[in-house]
């Protein structure tokens, strides 16, 4: 088997319950898979037992380049970032080498291993600053230099940029994008955005419920839901069951997908992915305005871009229709192959 | 007034003049509260740690014991070694009582759950997580929890100052188990009850300076030692 970290048969325990189940999983040397899930899903819990780092009941095998990893090998392999940016007493510079200080390199030769990652981090300005007086930000662009700077194998990253505003964030995600490229380090990256998986991750596995339901290239499983669920994580919220639609599947489609037909004359259009409902509320959000419609099915949420002017919308409990510009079709079979379905490619069909 | 401010002059002569019992009284004290915290540190910290990151059955009932044992009184812990080491107790055999032996039992039972529960809230004001990230970076178990000590230096630091503080002040255990035995048992604070009880108040002043300075002097090293500002290894 190729360089990298991999799982078989993985299974997490916790007071009597399986919080993770993964049959088989593994990142190649160079490449980076992010995990995304909604809360509670156990990415955590998934990225803490690959690391050797579980506090829980773990069994099967955790794989380093193919075999089962010692412990020793484990923690010689690793370097971790954990959601909250746990810094140590003492300068930037100080913790950026605590990684490699662990490994038993010397104070002097981990200053100057680490100096060109702080370069490649722009945490020079910083290095001599206490961490404690760094801000959420610059602690986590601390914690991820540390990281790097211990020369991984493996690189785990658990929601690194969560609780950052946009701009630090967009900041960071480019910085470590670029200080991953050409390494030879498998990176694990738990998230729950779907953009930071665009942006790092050539692979992604979808984590719902402890298991992957699904596992491939990042643009396809992104734009690809084999079940409701992964749909709702993917963003194509809007469910239409074969009983709104009179199709033979169910479809899924985004919210910014989904519209109220508004000018009579576009009905006409493409009728068969158009559904009547009754329009329950409408919210403005400045840049798009919400639109909640109760179908016979369920809800469906349509998202218009600008304001929808007020006259041009019927009243609250009037009939609308929506008309569902872009949807994907699920098919509820064979849940427990993901890698068949998503390899079939039926899952792309485009209405 | 007089009493007080001619005690404090009476006091400052016979220490400036080097009193051969003060002395030994003094040092015999530092010797005693010395040991029983280095006791108290030894079984302390560790049982400290366990409690606090450790997850067992009746973790937090030993929590609240250590807790309640902050705050008992020394008269009570003096009153049980007297009966252990008494000479028909279980451990009479021994002949410990009226030795400065039974003194450092005693006060290290009083500072030891001092420092289990300081040392349990110290490092549990550490993030959670402190120890998975160290693991996380390559530290072993060990390495990860000297560096969580590390970490909690400055608690950690005040919770043998407190212990320290707790037992060179106290005087009922001492009394008891002691005995104020002259040239044997006697500390500076069953010096300065007697004293006080004979009416030499100069010398009850003396004995209490001295006291303060050494909880001073012990207190600044520590202090010293806590507000170090070193880089983490």
């Amino acid at each position: 088997m190729s360089a990298g970290i991999g799982c078989r048969d993985l299974r997490v325990h916790a007071g009597g319950r399986e919080l993770l189940s993964v049959p088989e999983l593994h990142v190649a040397s160079g490449r980076t898979l992010a995990v995304l899930g909604p809360n509670g899903a156990g990415k955590s819990t998934l990225l803490r037992a690959l690391g050797l780092l579980s506090s829980h009941r773990v069994s099967g095998q955790i794989l380093l380049d193919g075999r089962p990893a010692t412990r020793s090998q484990m923690r010689d392999a690793i370097g971790a970032v954990l959601q909250r940016p746990i810094l140590r007493r003492g300068t930037v510079a100080d913790n950026v080498i605590s990684g490699l200080r662990f490994r038993g390199v010397s104070r002097r030769e981990a200053r100057d291993r680490a100096r060109p990652w702080i370069e490649a981090l722009a945490l020079g300005p910083l290095a001599d600053r206490d961490a404690r007086s760094l801000s959420i930000g610059e602690a986590q662009r601390v914690s991820i230099t540390r990281a790097l700077a211990a020369g991984p194998r493996v690189l785990l990253l658990d929601e690194p940029f969560t609780g950052l505003d946009s701009t630090t964030r967009a900041d960071l995600l480019a910085d470590l994008r670029a200080a991953l490229t050409g390494q030879p380090t498998a990176t694990i990256m738990v998230t729950h955005d779907r953009q930071e998986a665009l942006a790092l991750a050539e692979e992604t596995a979808l984590l719902i419920g402890g298991r992957i339901r699904q596992h491939g290239p990042t643009t396809d499983v992104l734009d690809q839901p084999g079940d409701p669920d992964t749909a709702r994580l993917l963003g194509y919220t809007n469910l239409l069951p074969p009983a709104l639609t009179g199709l033979a599947e169910t479809l899924v489609a985004r919210p910014e997908h989904t519209r109220l037909v508004l000018d009579s004359h576009d009905e006409h259009d493409d009728d068969t992915r158009s559904v009547t409902g009754t329009l329950r509320r409408t919210v403005a959000l400045g840049i798009a305005t919400r639109v909640d419609v109760d179908t016979s099915a369920g809800p469906l949420t349509c998202l218009h871009p600008g304001d929808v002017l007020a006259t041009e919308l019927p009243p609250t409990g009037g009939e609308v229709r929506v008309r569902i510009r872009h949807a994907r079709s699920l098919n509820d079979a064979d849940q427990d192959e993901p890698a068949a379905r998503l390899a079939s490619g039926t899952r792309a069909s485009t209405p | 007034m007089d009493v007080l401010f001619g005690g404090f002059a009476d006091a400052i002569r016979l220490l400036l003049s080097g009193d051969e019992d003060s002395w030994s009284i003094t040092a015999l004290t530092l010797r005693v509260s010395l040991t029983a915290t280095a006791i108290a540190l030894l079984v302390g910290l560790p049982l400290g740690a366990i409690v606090a990151l450790a997850r067992f059955p009746g973790r937090r009932i030993l929590l609240a014991a250590a807790n309640t044992g902050m705050g008992m009184p020394p008269v009570v812990v003096g009153l049980f070694v007297t009966v252990l080491l008494w000479r028909s107790g279980p451990l009479g055999g021994l002949g410990l009582l009226y030795t400065p032996t039974a003194m450092i039992v005693a006060q290290a039972a009083i500072a030891t759950p001092i420092v289990i529960a300081l040392v349990a809230a110290a490092l549990q004001q550490v993030d959670p997580d402190f120890r998975v990230q160290m693991r996380g970076l390559g530290a072993t178990p060990i390495r990860a929890l000297v560096a969580l000590l590390g970490e909690a230096r400055l608690p950690l630091l005040a919770g043998a100052m407190a212990a320290f503080g707790a037992v060179v002040s106290e005087v009922g255990a001492a009394q008891m188990v002691g005995g104020n035995l002259v040239g044997q048992t006697r500390v500076l604070t069953t010096a300065a009850v007697l004293a006080t009880s004979r009416g030499q108040f100069s010398l009850a002043i003396a004995f209490g300076m001295i006291l303060l300075l050494i909880a001073f002097g012990v207190n600044l090293s520590l202090t010293l030692i806590q507000q170090q500002r070193t880089a983490p290894r």
